[in-house]
């Protein structure tokens, strides 16, 4: 197989048929441990999808206009200092307030068991902790994707 | 967002409507939204500067264009982005990495980037760079900047997309044997020395100084500057030369000819070949012709004219 995709690499583009999802990952708010969302970024990547990372310390504005201009498919939160209650709320809220439906939220980090409810009625939904198995988040990232690129098609005509 | 809303959203310069639109013209497959989005703009466009950054990877491409973007901004003028970066070959997959580079001074500014993934398309662009070049340009910008993939010797791709091609080079790439070389070196409009203040960036400025002057007397004077885009220096005199270089090229009506019938002659290619690709990728594609390979009662040549002439009138 993959001997097969070097004798392509360059020319084929049966490959690029489909476009792939395309996800903003983005720690916003004061974090700086970069390290997991760093391998989630190559995880994603290897996972076929294109994939955007916000940077060190980016504000919620930033990650919403980030989103706006690269017209990602999710936006994928991340923070591991507790200030996700207020933070992601921040992003879903600034989401809403640009009339954006079709831009879908997931989130992950250390997120305690009694705030995931809350957080999936501000739409945002996975909320993986550590030592979750890197297919059931791709596999949920990927399903998100799925479903913000159907309404922005349907949204079309 | 349907697409005369995303359409007047250009017009009035609205992100979201770009971003939609952008959306909609990057596919390697030239769709029908491809062509209404196009045909719907292509009146507005032809006023802006576009200028193409190139050159190695991680020589600084997307920390010069954080830098510039902002000056031009401030200087008045209507800035937008396009950053192009690698998909893989193995997965489809791309990091976008450009972004954080000029995040600063992008929000604070409120200018427009976006990034795309070459998906598979190599030179250094996408497919899909020219339309999306298009709806920048539609959108009122004054200079869209266009960032390649990291360049090597032979991605040049750029020069038929853009009005100027920048070539960003740094000290340590190599002595003037390198700069003599067939390729990258032939394409830049204006070359930069980044990273001026490391060791041997004089020395990397006069070598390709010195391969410039073995060709003189073209109408355009190319450049060589040397910047430091950690502390700005030399920004200046990139400003300045990039003006000049706006003023030749609105001096000359008939510039942006050539480049014209290089983007008609692609879209036939593009077109051509797609229509080669659904032809063959039947399961029982041409298997009268097959038989009549295997019979001898044709060869391939002529054959493949019998092909092509069918492949070429469909759809007329």
């Amino acid at each position: 197989m993959s001997e097969e995709r070097f004798s392509e690499a360059g020319k084929n583009l049966s490959l690029f048929k489909e476009k792939p999802a395309k996800v903003l990952l983005a720690k916003p708010g004061i974090d700086g441990h970069d390290r997991g969302i760093l391998v989630l970024a190559r995880a994603f990547r290897d996972a076929g999808m294109e994939v955007i990372y916000a940077g060190l310390l980016p504000t919620p504005e930033q990650v919403v206009d980030t989103a706006i201009n690269e017209d990602v498919d999710v936006i994928a939160l991340s923070l591991l200092n507790g200030a996700h209650m207020t933070v992601f709320k921040k992003v879903a809220d600034l989401v809403k307030e640009k009339g954006i439906t079709d831009i879908s939220l997931v989130g992950g980090g250390t997120i305690p068991e009694q705030d995931k409810p809350a957080l999936e009625k501000m739409g945002i939904s996975g909320n993986y902790g550590p030592g979750t198995p890197m297919k059931t988040i791709i596999d949920h990232v990927m399903k998100r994707a799925a479903e913000a690129r159907q309404k922005k098609m349907s949204g079309l005509h | 967002m349907n697409i005369d809303s995303i359409v007047k959203g250009i017009e009035n310069g609205d992100h979201l409507s770009i971003s939609r639109a952008i959306s909609l013209v990057e596919t390697n497959c030239v769709n029908d939204n491809v062509r209404e989005i196009i045909s719907r703009i292509y009146h507005l466009t032809g006023n802006a500067h576009v200028i193409g950054i190139t050159g190695p990877p991680g020589i600084g491409k997307s920390t010069l264009i954080g830098r510039l973007s902002g000056m031009l901004h401030d200087s008045g003028k209507k800035v937008s982005i396009l950053a192009i970066d690698a998909s893989s070959p193995f997965s489809g997959g791309s990091f976008l990495g450009n972004r954080i580079r000029m995040q600063e001074a992008l929000s604070s500014r409120g200018i427009f980037m976006r990034s795309l993934a070459n998906r598979g398309i190599s030179g250094g662009i996408s497919r899909s760079a020219w339309d999306v070049v298009k709806i920048l340009d539609a959108a009122g910008s004054d200079v869209v900047i266009v960032e390649t993939v990291g360049a090597g010797q032979a991605d040049l791709e750029v020069r038929n997309l853009v009005d100027t091609v920048i070539v960003v080079l740094g000290p340590g790439l190599g002595d003037e044997i390198q700069a003599v070389k067939a390729g990258i070196m032939e394409i830049g409009d204006i070359f930069i020395v980044n990273k001026i203040d490391r060791e041997g960036a004089f020395l990397a400025i006069k070598d390709i100084e010195d391969t410039l002057a073995m060709s003189p007397g073209k109408k355009w004077h190319i450049p060589v500057l040397g910047l430091n885009s950690l502390n700005g220096e030399g920004y200046q005199d990139l400003l300045k030369v990039l003006d000049q270089r706006w003023d030749y090229i609105s001096g000359d009506p008939g510039f942006k000819d050539g480049r014209l019938l290089m983007e008609l002659r692609a879209i036939v290619q593009n077109t051509l070949l797609s229509r080669v690709e659904e032809s063959f990728a039947g399961k029982n594609a041409f298997s009268r012709t097959i038989s009549g390979l295997s019979d001898k009662t044709t060869d391939p040549y002529s054959a493949a004219d019998r092909i092509i002439g069918k492949i070429y009138l469909k759809g007329d």
